[in-house]
């Protein structure tokens, strides 16, 4: 019933007194005086008059605004409950393992307060012993890539896993059901657990075929070796034990199958010391300059079509066979020079081709064979598992595509769409395709065309394993949380295959039942999986030794290779072309990552961009710009073969021969993510699929003059010496007579009498002030310029330690990248000295002559160079402010917070290695790379500043790890042990090229450097005095040594 | 009797200064002269001493130079000594070298400065004073010789104006004290 | 009596049968007159140019000196080169009062106040420099002796841009109270001509109330005396200290002990300059042909001579002492800036700063004003040129060829400059309608020793 109570406000309503009924109908009890302050006739004049009125007003605003002007307080939340493991300020490493379908390394991650923030290499593993890749130094900032979808996603929105999974499973039901077949096509899979779940997967859906495809092919060396040796492997290589290389086309040092391997063997074998005063001898017989040609102690430059039939003469010399093979017009006698040297170095000799043609990689093994390569320099019998991808699968997989008669199509880790030649033709038979899943981490060319996406974690986010050869396990554990809905793939196959347990207890699983017996097995296994997580390696020693040395097989015939050579090369008209790929990016999976994007090219010291390399002869004859610059715009060509094409500028590239012109791949992304995305063009489509192989040499190619002009962002626009003392160098010969060979102290007359000898000093001695003592310690570095190689791991690593900021294509073109450290690279040119001298050229025209290098015999050299840490710094004397000094341990340092921006010490520099921000390159929307993004700004390093703007910077000899080194050392109260600090450049360096140490300990490494005779100092001559040094380089020129 | 000034108003100083002389060697004191510029040996005659700012300067120099050598010593040789590119500073002398130019800055701005400070504090001069010269033109082209009668008791303002007339001022002015 | 010889063999300094009063009318004349059309131009062009100069400079504030066009290798370009060329015009004023006060130069007085003027003016201008190419500057004040805020931190009195500091500092303030206390008595001559109550206040204030006693005169004196004996060494010390910014430095073509008295004369050439570029204008405009005559334009036409010769001396030293020491990187350097990738800048100082002012040697043309002016707007651009060529051509290619790289200016660049041009001409202007251009009262006691009326007729 609805109720009809009535509350009476009091009394009186209660007895209805008259007053109240009266009062009731006025709003107020009371009566209001508003009439009266209205009617008020002296209000005008009341003392609150207009005046005042804006008085209160100004007042009010402007406390108003004085009180938004407040600063915004930001809060540091310190962990509510600490988890035991972590302690704030401390580091914690975890072993992992990095594989993305290119690069293999076992790697030590270094996490700060839950965070990973730099990947070094695993010292416990053998196959890299501690040494890293510009890629994998680089792969932290890609875990914090804000490209990454944040879950799995349909039609580009996000959906729920459960939704995802629901769907998934149903769809994979009604195609097994309907007898269509389901594909995976995967990146060469090296881990076990995830081979395992493939069988798993296999099982639970009968019609399932793996495809395994590599973005760069290796399969024409498998078929090779399995018409050789009957078995389809890639065989791993011993460099150290070689003392005669020859590489044939072939980046073995940087990005050839294994290069931080390769790259640590190679120089193994090149250091030279009081006690071994020999090092192999390596020749490159190659097109486009690469990083390993740059190290050869000669380089053999030839047309791609050409290099066939070098390996045949090269077999036909040193076996004095005669297999059919054509001329190398003038190189003939070059080759025949090779071969005889090579036969002087049976057992020790190694011979590796990176070409994608069987035959020639039969003719290369018959070669390695005849010089008993095998078991000596190559092994056969632990094989390399990082290689495994069919491209003739590939491409059946497509026609089956378009059949219609593929229910569900699985990707992981690859990315067709984008590197496949006929890519589009991947794509559209995609769509024909009843479900495409991918496991990408991103909505790339391939991923965005599928039905759905399941991102996968980032490597450092999940439980991994792998077995990248024979008897070589390794484990890698989550380094942070999940910063997505992501999951693992692993995780993902098995739910799929209706298992739903987790990955660690998975690759548990399987290690105990393959890896853990075929270990000792003296410990439980708890304990050995204990100590593998730990280690993060396992290795196990190879059991099945069959030998082979000898066992040519009689089966294949290499007089058919020949023919076929020589057909081939016949083959070959008009402008050839060779894609080839670069340090920075490889196959452009890394591509949205902008450490990479902007680290110089070791050779073209280019960023950000690739372009068509091209003879420098070749392009003044065309008439093309052939000088990098800020305002000299470099022409494009348009580049064409086939349906596909490209404009891109071109580039002057010495040694690269005249009628061939070279492309990187990696390039031209178009859904990587805002770093990549547009940059360069994708050269994927040059790649010939050609009787089952990509081929990566192609002839025929057209090259029209294109409108535009484009200014590349090199950071190295200018490429010789000028005949100066810079890189010191000599050849082994001359290193044997004497060890001071290129370095022979430069002495200075003088007229003082208690310094030098017979009026002659050196610079050191000629020393205006008594100098300061360091009592303490006294850090030094030494540089081999015998061991680097120039890869440029060690930028990427100083950039990461040192949160180094990038500042994009623009400032580069402006000469403006911040890179603590930079290697120089220097070309030979035709014009010396001694030459001007003979031929009586004039001063003015032997400099002009200096600035260009050598179109084709050219010798490269690299330098590593950053703050040299002077002793008598120019730079610190002229700081007007003392924002940079010199500390008690001999190191130059860079005060920020003082600087104020004069730039004089810059300009002082004789090394130019200073460093200005010339801009606000954090938290600004015009620099909009890893330091402007909140994810991005979690690979920072929390002991390192980031600088603010109108500050000068430099390499600070990463102090903050010698502070932590003399912190750890000082608690167990001793002193720094030789080796227990190393600089961020140090630990990645894989050749060990760079010493840092103590120079006050004696038996300190870097002092023995320093004793060695072919120390010198850069620019010795100012009387800077530097803690930083180098080691001469010394090429192995002449036949009889080695 | 009643103090008087007497103004001679001259136009050439040339004049004014034969007069002057005349003046004197009648005994008469001159008390001031105002001109629209320095004229050349006129005070000697009329009894002013030679200014010593030029020794004021000297001093003021000297404070500077040694302030300098306190400070350079102070900043950077004793309180916070640093390896500055290796240049030694363990002793104010080894780092000399580098300390003249600032030295001699200060010499000479200390020198420069308060002897102008000085210059304006002994004349009396700031801005917003009241000028004191009694007749306009002595800022233009008149020359203006004050006598006061009060300095020459005995000899009588008559004669005065009378020598000034006979020696060529063009107007004599008086005025009461 | 010496005087008076000396007169009948010179040309009188003061032209028209003047008398004293008829000089403080001519002199005040410009500030009591009204400004004309062209002034009133002339001005606001000036002022614009000034505004828009220190609209790039806030720009640069605001986003940061990348907005220039230097970078890793070239860390100074135009900003250095501005400071120099501006300091080098600020010597000629205090020079030309100071020394040739000293060596008792009576042509000076018709000259030295505007001279000064210009002085001021151009050292407020490069002034700018060294506080504008600061990466951070809201903290430009920490160049001076003060500690930071934990207490022991100083400066650095090892640096040459410290030097800076001091010698600006001091060369500013020292030159303005010269100036200054040249103008009281001047101030005080227009002060008691002015009718309107307002004007004369303002003017009594700016004369400091001076009287011109005889004690003053004399102290007057004894106070030009010690400021010009002071003045000298320090008009020079200051560019030699500039210089030392470059030639205490290790890049070649900067390291040069060559570069102190070289750039002592070329700052008194470039000054020269442009006190006769002001001065053919100004007699002009306000009417002073017979105090600034041509015989003062031609005394200065022959320290142009002088100087512009030393400099050029100093050119083919350095070109001598590069090749003669035997050190590569300076004979590439100083090869590379008459051949290499900056020839022109090179080329163009060479033509500006030693051949045009040899043209001086024929009397014709020092003596025509249209032709001295041409020359010195040429030795201004030569001399620009020159700091340009030391400064950047040395930096753009130094010890190491993997750094070298060229530079080249952005608006903001171009825009700074102009703009502190702009700044000078609108000092200058003001200074013309409200000060006494003319140091009249100096000028009165010469007046009789070089006027064509040796004496003061009598009325």
């Amino acid at each position: 019933m609805s109720t009809t109570k009535k509350y009476w406000k009091g009394i009186e309503e209660l007895q209805e007194t008259p007053e109240f009924l009266k009062l009731q109908q006025n709003e107020f009890a009371e009566e209001l005086p508003v009439d009266k302050f209205l009617g008020d006739e002296n209000l005008i004049d009341t003392s609150t008059n207009r005046r005042d009125f804006l008085k209160f007003l100004g007042f009010s605003v402007t406390a108003a605004s004085l009180a938004a002007c407040e600063t915004p307080v930001r809060k540091a939340i310190p962990y509510l409950n600490k988890p035991e493991e972590i302690t704030p300020g401390v580091a914690n490493y975890y072993a992992s393992t990095h594989w993305d379908g290119q690069d293999f390394s076992s790697v030590l991650v270094k996490t700060r307060e839950g965070r990973p923030i730099k990947v070094d290499g695993n010292e416990l593993c053998m196959i890299t012993k501690g040494g890293s890749h510009a890629r994998v130094q680089a792969s932290v900032l890609s875990l914090y890539d804000s490209a990454r979808i944040a879950g799995p996603m349909k039609g580009g929105a996000e959906i729920t896993w459960e939704a995802a999974d629901k769907e998934i499973i149903e769809k994979l039901i009604a195609s097994n059901s309907s007898g269509k077949s389901i594909r995976v096509l995967t990146s060469s899979v090296i881990s076990p657990s995830i081979k395992s779940a493939f069988g798993e997967f296999a099982l639970a859906y009968p019609n399932t075929k793996v495809t395994t495809y590599d973005s760069i092919s290796f399969k024409a060396m498998a078929d090779a070796n399995l018409a050789s040796f009957g078995k389809a492997v890639i065989p791993t290589y011993s460099f150290e034990k070689a003392d005669y290389i020859v590489g044939i086309n072939c980046d073995f040092l940087a990005n050839w199958l294994s290069p931080i391997e390769h790259a640590r063997q190679y120089a193994q074998n090149r250091k030279l010391s009081a006690e071994k005063k020999n090092m192999s001898k390596h020749v490159q017989i190659e097109s486009a300059l690469s990083v390993t040609g740059s190290n050869a102690d000669k380089r053999i430059a030839l047309k791609p079509s050409q290099l066939g039939s070098a390996i045949v003469q090269l077999y036909n010399k040193v076996t004095g066979s005669s297999l059919q093979s054509k001329s190398l017009d003038n190189k003939d006698a070059a080759i025949g020079e090779i071969a005889k040297e090579l036969k002087a170095q049976m057992g020790k000799a190694l011979v590796v081709c990176g070409s994608n043609d069987v035959e020639v990689q039969k003719i290369v093994i018959a070669l390695n064979q005849y010089l008993g390569a095998y078991n000596n320099t190559i092994n056969i019998d632990v094989v390399d598992n990082t290689r495994q991808g069919n491209e003739a699968d590939v491409m059946s997989l497509i026609e089956e595509m378009n059949s219609g008669s593929v229910g569900a199509l699985i990707i992981h880790g690859c990315n067709p769409v984008y590197s496949l030649p006929s890519g589009e033709k991947f794509k559209a038979a995609l769509s024909k395709v009843g479900y495409s899943i991918s496991f990408s981490d991103r909505a790339d060319e391939t991923a965005s065309a599928c039905s759905i996406i399941t991102p996968d974690h980032h490597y450092l986010e999940a439980w991994t394993d792998s077995n990248p050869r024979t008897g070589h396990y390794t484990l890698g554990q989550p380094t942070i949380q999940p910063i997505f809905k992501t999951r693992q793939a692993l995780e993902s196959l098995l739910k799929w295959a209706g298992n739903t347990i987790d990955a660690h207890d998975y690759i548990a699983k399987i290690w105990e039942s393959t890896v853990y017996p075929s270990t000792s097995g003296l410990t439980a296994f708890s304990e050995f999986w204990r100590k593998s997580l730990h280690d993060g390696i396992v290795t196990i020693a190879n059991t099945d030794q069959s030998a082979i040395q000898d066992a040519l097989a009689p089966a294949i015939d290499l007089g058919s290779s020949a023919a076929s050579i020589s057909a081939t090369a016949a083959k070959a008209s008009g402008v050839e072309l060779v894609i080839y790929s670069k340090t920075g990016l490889g196959d452009g999976s890394q591509a949205n990552n902008p450490w990479l994007q902007e680290l110089p090219d070791p050779v073209s010291k280019v960023t950000w961009d690739n372009y068509v390399m091209m003879n420098l002869d070749e392009m003044k004859e065309k008439g093309f710009n052939t000088i990098l610059g800020q305002e000299q715009k470099s022409d494009t060509v348009e580049v064409s073969l086939g349906g596909h094409s490209v404009t891109l500028p071109v580039l002057g590239q010495p040694g690269l021969p005249k009628g061939v012109i070279a492309i990187s791949l990696g390039y031209g992304r178009t859904a990587a993510g805002k770093t990549a995305n547009g940059v360069g063009a994708n050269a994927a489509g040059f790649i010939q699929f050609k009787d089952g192989y990509f081929n990566y040499n192609v002839s025929g190619v057209t090259v029209s003059e294109s409108k535009g002009k484009y200014s590349i962002a090199a950071t190295q626009t200018h490429h010789t010496m000028m005949g100066r003392q810079i890189v010191k160098e000599t050849t082994l010969s001359e290193y044997k007579k004497d060890a001071k060979a290129g370095n022979e102290d430069i002495l200075y007359a003088t007229n003082l009498k208690n310094i030098g000898k017979d009026g002659k000093a050196s610079a050191k001695e000629l020393n205006l002030w008594d100098s300061f003592e360091n009592k303490n310690h006294f850090w030094n570095m030494s540089i081999d310029l015998n061991s680097c190689i120039g890869c440029g791991a060690c930028v990427i690593s100083c950039n990461s330690e040192n949160n180094v900021p990038v500042v994009g294509k623009d400032e580069v073109r402006r000469s403006r990248e911040m890179h603590w450290m930079r290697i120089d690279r220097y070309y030979s040119s035709d014009m010396n000295e001694e030459k001007a001298e003979a031929e009586g050229i004039g001063a003015i025209d032997k400099f002009l002559k200096m600035e260009v290098p050598s179109s084709d015999e050219v010798e490269v050299v690299f330098q590593p160079v950053m703050c040299q840490h002077c002793n008598h710094a120019p730079c610190e004397t002229v700081c007007p402010v003392l924002a940079t000094t010199h500390s008690l341990e001999g190191i130059n340092q860079m005060t920020y917070n003082r600087c104020i921006g004069t730039r004089y010490c810059a300009n002082n520099c004789p090394y130019k290695v200073r460093r200005f921000n010339w801009f606000r390159y954090n938290e600004n929307a015009e620099f909009d790379f890893n330091m402007y993004e909140d994810l991005g700004k979690m690979v920072l390093n929390p002991d390192v500043t980031v600088r603010s703007r109108g500050v000068m910077e430099k390499c600070s000899m990463c102090v903050q790890r010698i502070q932590e080194g003399k912190l750890k050392s000082k608690k167990n109260s001793e002193r720094p042990k030789d080796g227990s600090i190393k600089t961020a450049c140090q630990q990645a360096c894989p050749t060990n090229a760079i010493t840092f140490g103590d120079f006050n300990d004696e038996s300190s490494e870097v002092r023995k450097a320093w004793d060695n005779e072919r120390k010198y100092q850069l620019l010795e001559e100012v009387g800077t005095q530097p803690s930083v040094f180098y080691l001469t380089k010394v090429r192995n020129k002449n036949a009889t040594e080695a | 009797m009643s103090k008087k000034i007497i103004y001679g108003v001259f136009e050439d100083e040339e004049v004014l200064l034969s007069s002057a002389k005349v003046l004197r060697s009648k005994g008469v004191r001159i008390n001031d002269v105002f001109s629209p510029f320095p004229i050349h040996g006129l005070d000697p005659v009329i009894g002013i001493k030679p200014t010593r700012l030029s020794n004021a300067a000297f001093f003021y120099g000297l404070f500077g130079t040694s302030f300098a050598v306190w400070m350079t010593w102070y900043m950077l040789i004793s309180d916070w000594p640093m390896n500055i590119g290796g240049k030694p500073n363990f002793l104010w002398i080894d780092n000399m070298p580098a300390f003249i130019p600032v030295t001699f800055e200060l010499t000479v701005f200390c020198a420069a400065h308060g002897m102008v400070l000085s210059y304006l504090l002994v004349n009396k001069i700031y801005p917003g004073r009241k000028p004191h010269n009694p007749d306009l033109r002595s800022t233009d082209d008149k020359f203006i010789m004050e006598i006061q009668t009060a300095q020459n008791g005995k000899i009588g303002e008559d004669s005065i104006m009378s020598t000034l007339r006979e020696t060529g001022a063009v107007e004599i002015n008086q005025q009461e004290l | 009596m010496e005087q008076n010889s000396t007169v009948t063999v010179r040309q009188p300094l003061i032209l028209g049968k003047k008398s004293y009063h008829q000089i403080s009318e001519d002199i005040s004349r410009p500030v009591e007159g009204k400004a004309n059309r062209l002034f009133k131009i002339v001005f606001t062009i000036s002022a614009l140019l000034a505004l828009w100069g220190v609209g790039c400079f806030a720009y640069t504030i605001g986003t940061g000196i990348g907005v220039w066009g230097l970078n890793k290798t070239v860390g100074w370009a135009w900003d250095i080169t501005n400071f120099v060329w501006w300091v080098g015009i600020g010597h000629a004023g205090t020079l030309i009062s100071a020394i040739l006060l000293l060596f008792r130069q009576r042509w000076r007085m018709s000259i030295n106040r505007s001279a000064e003027a210009m002085t001021i003016f151009a050292v407020i201008c490069a002034a700018l420099f060294p506080v504008m190419h600061m990466g951070r500057v809201w903290v430009a004040y920490w160049v001076l002796p003060l500690p930071n805020q934990f207490g022991s931190l100083w400066v650095n009195f090892n640096s040459p841009l410290l030097w800076d500091v001091f010698a600006i500092s001091t060369y500013f303030t020292v030159s303005l109270v010269f100036w200054y206390t040249g103008l009281i008595p001047d101030f005080a001559t227009i002060r008691d001509r002015q009718l309107k109550p307002r004007m004369r206040k303002i003017y009594n204030i700016l004369s400091f109330g001076w009287s011109g006693s005889a004690k003053q005169w004399s102290r007057f004196e004894e106070v030009s005396l010690v400021l010009a004996g002071l003045s000298t060494p320090l008009v020079l010390s200051v560019h030699t200290i500039v210089s030392m910014d470059f030639a205490t430095s290790v890049i070649p073509g900067w390291h040069t002990t060559i570069f102190p008295p070289y750039f002592v004369a070329g700052a008194i050439f470039s000054g020269f300059a442009m006190v006769l570029t002001l001065l053919i204008i100004m007699r002009k405009v306000l009417g002073l042909e017979d105090y600034i005559t041509i015989s003062h334009i031609e005394n200065m036409n022959k320290v142009i001579i002088l100087t512009g010769s030393i400099v050029g001396v100093a050119y083919l030293t350095e070109l001598f002492v590069s090749w003669y020491s035997g050190v590569e990187y300076e004979q590439y350097a100083f090869l590379n800036r008459a051949t290499g990738p900056y020839w022109w800048s090179y080329w163009s100082m060479m033509t500006c700063n030693v051949i045009t002012p040899q043209l001086f040697w024929f009397k014709k043309i020092r003596k025509s004003l249209i032709a001295t002016f041409i020359i010195s707007i040429f030795v201004n651009i030569g001399m620009w040129f020159e700091r340009f060529v030391i400064i950047v051509t040395s930096l753009h290619r130094d010890y190491l060829p993997s750094s070298w790289t060229m530079f080249h200016p952005t608006f903001i660049d171009i825009g700074i400059f102009i703009g502190t041009i702009g700044i000078f001409f609108t000092l200058f202007l003001i200074f013309a309608r409200t000060f006494p251009v003319i140091a009249l009262s100096e000028l009165k006691t010469i007046l009789k020793a070089t006027s064509e009326n040796p004496k003061q007729p009598h009325h």
